[in-house]
Formats: structure tokens, sequence, C-alpha cells
């Protein structure tokens, strides 16, 4: 059983729209069985934290394409994407590339 | 981002219901109608038929590629588009037609079960179905499993000559009325049934293909490679069975997606060859596509009507997601948009009849010039600011420099230069090399065995895209690898002719040259 | 598990490349984006030394970045170009005026001149007044049409020598495909030069110097340099046609992340069929900007909206050109037809 986890998330580029307008949100898990991964933390954010048209952050099982994602400050390419491991205290970011010019 | 002149809308009207009832046959005005086929025209059965088969010709006849006389290998993969030009050869040959189609022709179907990982009963099963189809022809016919590949002489991606085929317009009329005189003259000669023959694969065949298709780390790529090497094997078969024409089945709609498929992956400098009605790149044997008028929907209402018999075989990513491959994804797009915007396959369709390839189809020219896999015209030359400069500059960049910096630029007249060591060098001939591992000189020479770098130089841009997605290059058809070899060697002694007297070249690299083995750029900052 | 550098090979990797699939640092990030830009430009040979540059600025992520890298470049390599912002306020409240905002503060932070021009002073109508009379439909067919004027008209006033715009990678390839899917083969042609030459006296040559970067690397490179930029969607834009082009784009990237460079390789390689007839360039009769025809789209555009017949500019209607320059009234049923094209 692991312990609840304290998060803190970012929407930006225009993603923000999707959650109120609210760029920063600070955010805790509550504990399960195993450790919680990326995968798992965008089912959440849907189910708790998306106010509106789900489709326009997520897709199937993983974010929008056009969305990035900043795991403590790197490119989540690097880190494992969706089988990512969240520790206590990280910071996830979720940037769309797809607003404005 | 928006942008000027979106006044598109006007012409991509949405799918306006066919009002329900009886309409009449536009065509005929009097029978009811049963199919509403491009354009929003309702047809009854006998002006879609008429109208179906009429199209087959004209666009033959328009195109005048194809001589009377003359062996015509159709390939036929088993699906509703390939069948249907059968079926539309059938009818075109057959006595009543009263404008005659009058080549001869002959069916190859092209076994790819093995890179599909099928099971050889499977694919028996498939072959016994195709073979009865083919037998009720009467024409002879090719069985050739995709293992074939592994035995083709390396001659198969040289562009050969073409044919001595008289070019002016007049000819063709000639050709034809000298044909009819002769064909009457000795109506029951071309009656001689030729030979036909079903080519098994073997076991170790079957295992060697499938541990190609499996070195390729993306559906992308083993798409892309299946599609070449089914390319290689027809114009193969073509070129040792005598034919001088081979007929493609795709459709309106496959070209479409073609078009856009081919776009994504780079293949943009031969889009004419790779969509157009006619294909000359292999010279000698020229492909042509006389099912590109016809929309998918025409054809599976044509087929179901008229009772063409097709085959389902299950294809590389058949049941596969969306986003699978480049491919499927393009596909599921573009049916997309067209259950939107009726016109879209249309309308991509006659931008591909606006393109012509960059540097024509000539045959003459020097085969080292064309790609190693998909025998286009090299798309690769250094022309200063491109899409490809940008890439390698990139990698160039973003590869172990340790602490050098670039030196600071100058201004020559006016303009913006830099000053010596820039990041340009690597476009000074050596370009295969970049952003690669280094591999300093340790290169294929004795032993024969090319590595991606050797290959890169023998490709176009989109096959370099392929060989990337190779984990290794070693379970290429020997055909291709000998060929890559030889290229190889030939561009090193004209390089050694070229460079001999110069040991050094720039400031950042030195060309090494060892006799009879490597010319090789060593980049010094990358060590 | 971190990655290391594939540049420095000390820093730990904070992204990975499209382009190249390489995994860098910032810092290492930051100067290869710059270096990218900057062979870019020296290349392509897109400015000469001395020349005034007008930078479209919108107060998005493109232009921002754009204008950021322009001006450590210019210092960095000598450049010296006399560099300004130049934007358009299209008048659409709730959106340009607050992007606006972000351009004011970017004048601050960068210290660059900045010109506003709006569509109020030069065409007399706001993008809001257009939309309350033409609705949602074809509106983003006078902005975008009306913009390319004004950035015209406002780089004269400026008296620049040359445009740069923030178009990125993605854009260019989104053109291409846009101009494949609607079957325009002339603008398929001309979509992927990173500059237009000076194609008439009412027109400054513009340029593309992010071509090549990547939409990603531009968000990332903002976000990491923490610069001050503008996100939120054109509230009339409801463009559901490019919108599918973009998804597309976004999809093929995430299949192969080099795709989008490789439509623009695509783009670059295409060759028109001899014989497919070409739009002439000539100028328009009435404000002396290109136009293919007797009278620029602006203008069309814009006699449509002042005479009420929004349909005059959206469809073409050539023919009445002649009319519309002699400023004779339409015949009821050249009017009665435009009208009814609106339903």
């Amino acid at each position: 059983m692991a312990a609840p986890l304290s998060l803190h998330l970012e929407f930006g580029g225009g993603a923000e729209l999707l959650f109120n307008s609210e760029k920063k949100h600070q955010v805790s898990l509550p504990g399960q069985a195993g450790p919680w991964d990326i995968r798992q933390l965008l089912v959440w954010i849907q189910q708790n934290l998306l106010k509106e048209r789900p489709e326009l952050f997520i897709q199937g099982d993983t974010v929008r394409p056009g969305i990035l994602v900043l795991i403590n400050d790197a490119d989540w390419e690097l880190m494992g994407q969706l089988d990512y491991q969240l520790q206590d205290g990280d910071t996830v970011v979720f940037i769309s590339t797809l607003h404005g010019g | 981002m928006c942008e000027i002149n979106e006044d598109f809308h006007d012409r991509l009207e949405c799918v306006q219901d066919v009002e329900g009832g009886l309409k009449k046959c536009v065509k005929c005005k009097e029978a009811n109608a049963s199919v509403v086929i491009k354009g929003g025209d309702a047809h009854c059965r006998a002006c879609f038929k008429e109208n179906f088969t009429h199209k087959f010709r004209a666009t033959l006849g328009k195109n005048r590629v194809i001589f009377p006389g003359e062996k015509v290998l159709l390939a036929v993969s088993g699906g509703p588009s390939s069948c249907s030009m059968l079926r539309q050869v059938q009818e075109g040959l057959s006595q009543n037609a009263h404008k005659k189609l009058r080549f001869l022709p002959g069916i190859v179907y092209i076994d790819e079960g093995g890179a599909v990982f099928r099971s050889s009963e499977e694919r028996q099963k498939t072959v016994a179905q195709l073979q009865a189809i083919f037998k009720a022809t009467g024409y002879p016919f090719h069985i050739v499993p995709l293992e074939q590949v592994l035995d083709l002489p390396s001659s198969t991606i040289l562009t050969a000559p073409s044919a001595s085929q008289p070019a002016h317009t007049g000819a063709y009329k000639t050709a034809v009325d000298q044909f009819i005189q002769h064909e009457i003259s000795s109506s029951a000669a071309r009656e001689v049934q030729e030979e036909t023959d079903v080519y098994e694969s073997q076991e170790p065949h079957t295992q060697a293909l499938q541990k190609l298709i499996g070195s390729a780390k993306t559906l992308t790529a083993k798409q892309d490679l299946v599609n070449t090497l089914r390319q290689h094997v027809l114009v193969h078969t073509a070129r040792s069975k005598g034919y001088s024409k081979v007929m493609l089945g795709d459709s309106c709609t496959r070209l479409a997606v073609k078009l856009l498929s081919n776009i994504s992956t780079g293949r943009g400098a031969h889009l004419a060859q790779d969509t157009g009605f006619s294909d000359t790149r292999h010279g000698d044997v020229i492909l042509v596509r006389p099912m590109r008028d016809y929309s998918a929907k025409e054809i599976a209402y044509y087929n179901h009507v008229f009772a063409v018999p097709s085959v389902f075989i299950p294809g590389l990513d058949t049941k596969n997601a969306d986003k699978a491959s480049i491919h499927r994804l393009t596909e599921s797009f573009v049916n997309k948009l067209q259950a939107d915007f009726p016109s879209t396959v249309s309308t991509i369709y006659r931008t591909s009849e606006k393109l012509q390839t960059v540097c024509g189809s000539s045959s003459t020219a020097d085969p080292c010039d064309r790609c190693l896999l998909c025998v286009c015209a090299l798309d690769t030359a250094d022309d200063g600011v491109s899409a490809l400069q940008a890439t390698l500059t990139s990698e160039k960049l973003s590869k172990f420099r340790g602490n050098t910096r670039p030196g600071m630029p100058v201004l020559i007249s006016g303009e913006l230069r830099q000053s010596a060591p820039t990041v340009r060098d690597c476009r000074s001939g050596e370009g295969e090399n970049c952003g690669q591992a280094q591999v300093g000189g340790s290169c294929c020479s004795s032993d024969m065995k090319p590595e991606k770098t050797d290959l890169k130089s023998t490709l176009c841009y989109s096959c370099q895209l392929i060989v990337k997605d190779l984990s290794s290059v070693e379970c290429l058809p020997q055909y291709i690898l000998s060929e890559a070899m030889r290229r190889q060697r030939r561009s090193l002694m004209r390089k050694e002719i070229t460079f001999a007297p110069v040991s050094n070249v720039g400031q950042e690299k030195t060309l090494v040259t060892v006799p009879g083995s490597e010319l090789w750029a060593v980049d010094q900052t990358s060590h | 598990m971190p990655v290391q550098c594939s540049c420095c090979g000390e820093k730990r990797a904070m992204l990975k490349r499209p382009k190249t699939g390489h995994s860098v640092c910032k810092d290492c990030f930051f100067w290869a984006f710059e270096e990218e830009v900057h062979e870019t430009i020296v290349s392509a040979k897109l400015f000469r030394h001395g020349e005034r540059v007008g930078i479209a600025a919108s107060g998005g992520k493109d232009s921002t970045v754009l204008a950021h890298v322009m001006k450590v470049l210019n210092e960095r390599y000598g450049y010296g170009l006399e560099l300004m912002l130049l934007s358009v306020d299209e008048g659409i409240t709730g959106y340009r005026d607050d992007s606006l905002e972000t351009v004011k503060r970017n004048q601050q932070q960068y210290e660059l001149p900045l010109k506003i021009v709006s569509y109020e002073e030069l065409y007399g109508w706001t993008m809001d007044a257009i939309v309350k009379q033409v609705g949602l439909k074809n509106n983003c067919t006078f902005c975008g049409v009306f913009r390319r004027q004004a950035l015209d008209r406002g780089a004269i006033m400026l008296k620049v020598d040359k445009i740069c715009t923030g178009h990125n990678a993605d854009d260019v390839a989104e053109t291409v495909l846009m101009n494949v899917l609607r079957g325009d083969v002339a603008r398929l042609r001309r979509c992927t030069a990173i500059s237009t030459a000076s194609e008439g006296e009412a027109v400054v040559p513009r340029c593309k110097p992010l071509k090549y970067a990547y939409e990603k690397e531009i968000v990332l490179y903002a976000y990491f340099k923490k610069l001050d930029y503008f996100s939120t969607e054109c509230i009339y834009s409801p463009n559901a046609y490019r919108g599918h082009a973009r998804t597309f784009i976004k999809d093929l990237e995430s299949v192969r992340a080099s795709s989008i460079v490789d439509i623009i390789h695509s783009g670059e390689n295409l060759s028109v069929r001899e014989g497919v007839k070409m739009p002439v360039q000539g100028t328009c009769n009435r404000c002396g900007y290109i136009s293919s025809q007797a009278l620029c789209k602006a203008c069309v555009l814009l006699e449509g909206l002042n005479r009420g017949l929004p349909r005059l500019g959206i469809s073409k209607h050539h023919r009445l050109h002649g009319k519309i320059l002699a400023r004779q009234p339409l015949t009821e049923k050249e009017e009665r037809k435009l009208r009814s094209e609106n339903s």
C-alpha cells in the first residue's frame, strides 16, 4: 500500500481553459496498492479536474497529440511517458501547442 | 493559425442526403436509379455498368500507353479494385465489346502472406481461391510469393532502357490500324495458351523474409518495405516473362490516400510517378493505373451487383489502430474527411494530375542517381536551404560537441556569412555520416557487410527513413546489398579521382583515403 | 534513470528533439535552437546588413519566440538589423485587445519599437463589426485577406525593408496539406518558399526564419525561457477544415516525429506539370496592391461589406469587378444571386 501523493500540476498554452482557466493545481492522489503512473494520473485528472470537453485533453489513454507533458520540467518522452512512476512532490506540466500563433 | 483564402468552403459542400423515394436515372431518365456516384448523379444499373466499363476503355484510350498486341501483366491482389480491373479487361477483350481492347493479358498475384506471418495453410487456401478466379479467365497467370525477393538479380533495381516505342501521336493510331489488319489475317494465332506458374515458398525463405520485415522497428517502415519489395518482384516478373506493361488496380480513393501518405513520408518528389497514370521509372516496364478514375464506392457497388469475385487477404495493418502507422492514419483521415466533405478524394486526386516529378523520367541517367529501393531519381541534392539541410544541421548541433562553440560571424559584402567553422560542413559530401553515432573509419570494406551509413547515399530522402527504422540492414536481400556496395565502390573511385591530391579539405575535417577501403570524413570535433 | 544530454554529455537531458530524436539539456537546447535559426537566416540570405526588419507580432508563442530569437541573434552575430515589432489590431474584443497587451509588454522587455495598425483605421471595419454582418462562416476569409494587406501597409508606414513572420514548421507542413486537400497547385508550389520576393511595389518581402523550427520546440523554448506569450484561440475561428489538417499533423508527429519536416521536404520537391494554368500577378486597379484580378481580394471584400453584399468577395465574381471599379450599382438579378448564395 503506497502512501498518498502530493503533486503540483500546471496547465498552460491554452490547456488551462479546460480547467476553469486555472493554471496551477496542488493535488493529492489517494494511496493505492501500487505506485501511481502518468496513465493513472490522466484518468484521475479526467475524473477530478477536467471541467469540459475531455476529448480536447485526453484521447484514448493518453493526452491529445499537440499537448506537451513535462515531468519536473523534463520532456516526458525522456521519462517513460505513460509509464513514469510518480513521486511525492513531482511537478507535472501540460502545455498545449494548439493555440494561437 | 488562420489563413487567407479559406474560400474552398464553396466547393466542399457537406453531404446532402439524397431525398428518399424513387429517383430516375440521370442518364436514361427512364429506369429507377439505384446508385449515386461522384457528383451526386443517380444512375440505374444498366447506365452505371455502361458508364463504368466505358470509363476503363476511355482511360486507356486517352493515355495511349498500351499498344495493340502488347503483353500486359495485370497485378491482382485479390482486393476489390484489382479484381474489378480484371473484369474490365475481360469485358474489353470480349468479342462483343464494340471498342475492343487489343492487348495480351496475363495475371500476377504476389503472395505477401510470408511477410504478414500467415500460416502456410492460410496462404494455400487463398492461393487456391485466386487460382480458381484466374483459371476462369483463361489468361496465363503467375502466382509468386514475396519470398522470391530473396532471389532477385541486381538488375531488378536498375532502370533498363525503355523499349523503342514511337512517341509521336500518330504512332498509336498507325499501330492500331496495323494490328487490326494483322489480326484479320491471322485471327487464331494468339489463342496459344501460355505458361502458367505457381511458385511455392520454402520455409527458410519465409523465415528470412520474416526476419527482414521484423527488423523494421515501425509499422510505417514495414509497410513501406513490403510495398517496395512487392514492386521489385512485380517488375522482375514482368521482365522475365516478357511483359512490357503492368496494370495496377489503384482506385481513386486508394491513390488519394497514397498521395497524402507519400507526402507525409517525404516522398513528394516522386508523387507523379507514384500516383499518376503511368510510371516510367523502370524504363522497359511501365506501370499503369487504369482504375484511378474509380472511387472505392463505385468499385464496391459494381463488384456487388455484377458478381465480381474478390478475396479478402489480411495485410500488415489489418485490425491495427488508426495510429499504428502513417499509412493507416492517413487512410482513416481521408475516410473521415470524405464522410464530411464528399469532394475530398476527387480534389486530392485532381491535385495529383497537376504534378510531375522534378527530375523527369529519363532512363539514360546514371543509375547512381537513382534510389536503390524505390528506383526514383534521388531528391537529396545539396541545394542550400532545405528541409533536408535543416535536419542535418539539427543533427550536427544536437550531437556531442564537448566545449567547442562555432566562431563568430563576419560580414562579407553586406551579407551575413559565418566564419570558418560553420555548422554547414556536413554538406560537403559526407552527409551520410551526419547524425549517426560516429564509427570513425571502421566500416565495411573487406567482408562486404554494409552499414546503414553506407546505404544512405544511395537512397532517396524517404527510403532513408525506412532504413533509419531498420534495426540492421543485414537482412536486406542480397541484390540490394550488392548493388549498394557496387555503387559505394564506384563513388569511392570517383572521389579518389577528384580528391586524390588533396589531403585536407576545410579546417574541421580530414578526408582519409585508404586505398581499396573507405573514404571517410572524420569529424574531428566529435571526439 | 535520467538521460544525459547528447550534446554536452554532462547535464541531464530535458527534452527530446522531434526532428532528430536527440535528447538535450536546457542550455544545449537553447544554443542549438538559436543556432539553427541563425543557420536558416544565413544560408537563405534572409537579410542584409543594415536593413530595417518588421517582426509581425501577435503576442502568441511563435511571434514572441521569433522576436526574442531575432534580438538575440542580431546582437550575437552582429546582423546590424534595425528590428521593430509590427502588430495588427483586427478589432476583436476579448481576444486581440488582450494579446496586444502582451505585445506591448514584449515591446518593453525587448526594447523594440512597436507599430500597431488597426482594421478600423485601414478599412473602417473591425472584425467584430464584420462578424456582425457576415456571421461566423466566412469571417476568416475577411480577416486573413485584410491582415495580409494591413501588415504590408504597416510595413510601408514603418519604412521597413522586410517583414518576418512567426510561421513554424508545423504551420508550413499544415499549409502543404491544406493546399493538397483543396487542390490549389499554385499555392502548393509557393507555400514552402522561405521568403517571398518583392512581387510588386505595394508588397514588402516576407520571410519565415522559424520555417524549420518545430512547434514543440518553440513552445518549450518559450516555456524554459519563461517568455511572456498569450495563448487563446481566436474567438471567431471555427474553421473545422483546417482543424482537421492540424489534428492530422499532430497525429502524424506522434507516429513519426520527423513527419513534419518530411512533409516540408515533400513540398519543397513537388513540381507542377507544364500547361497547368498559373495566375498572373498584376496590381489592383483601385489600391495598387498585387492582384491577379482587376481588383484585389481586399477591395472586393470591402466593397461587399460596404454594399451590404458580403458574398461579393467570398465566391468568385470576377465578372462584377468592372462594375465595382466604375462604381455602378449591380442589377437586381445579380444582387438576388449574391443574397441567395448566403443561405
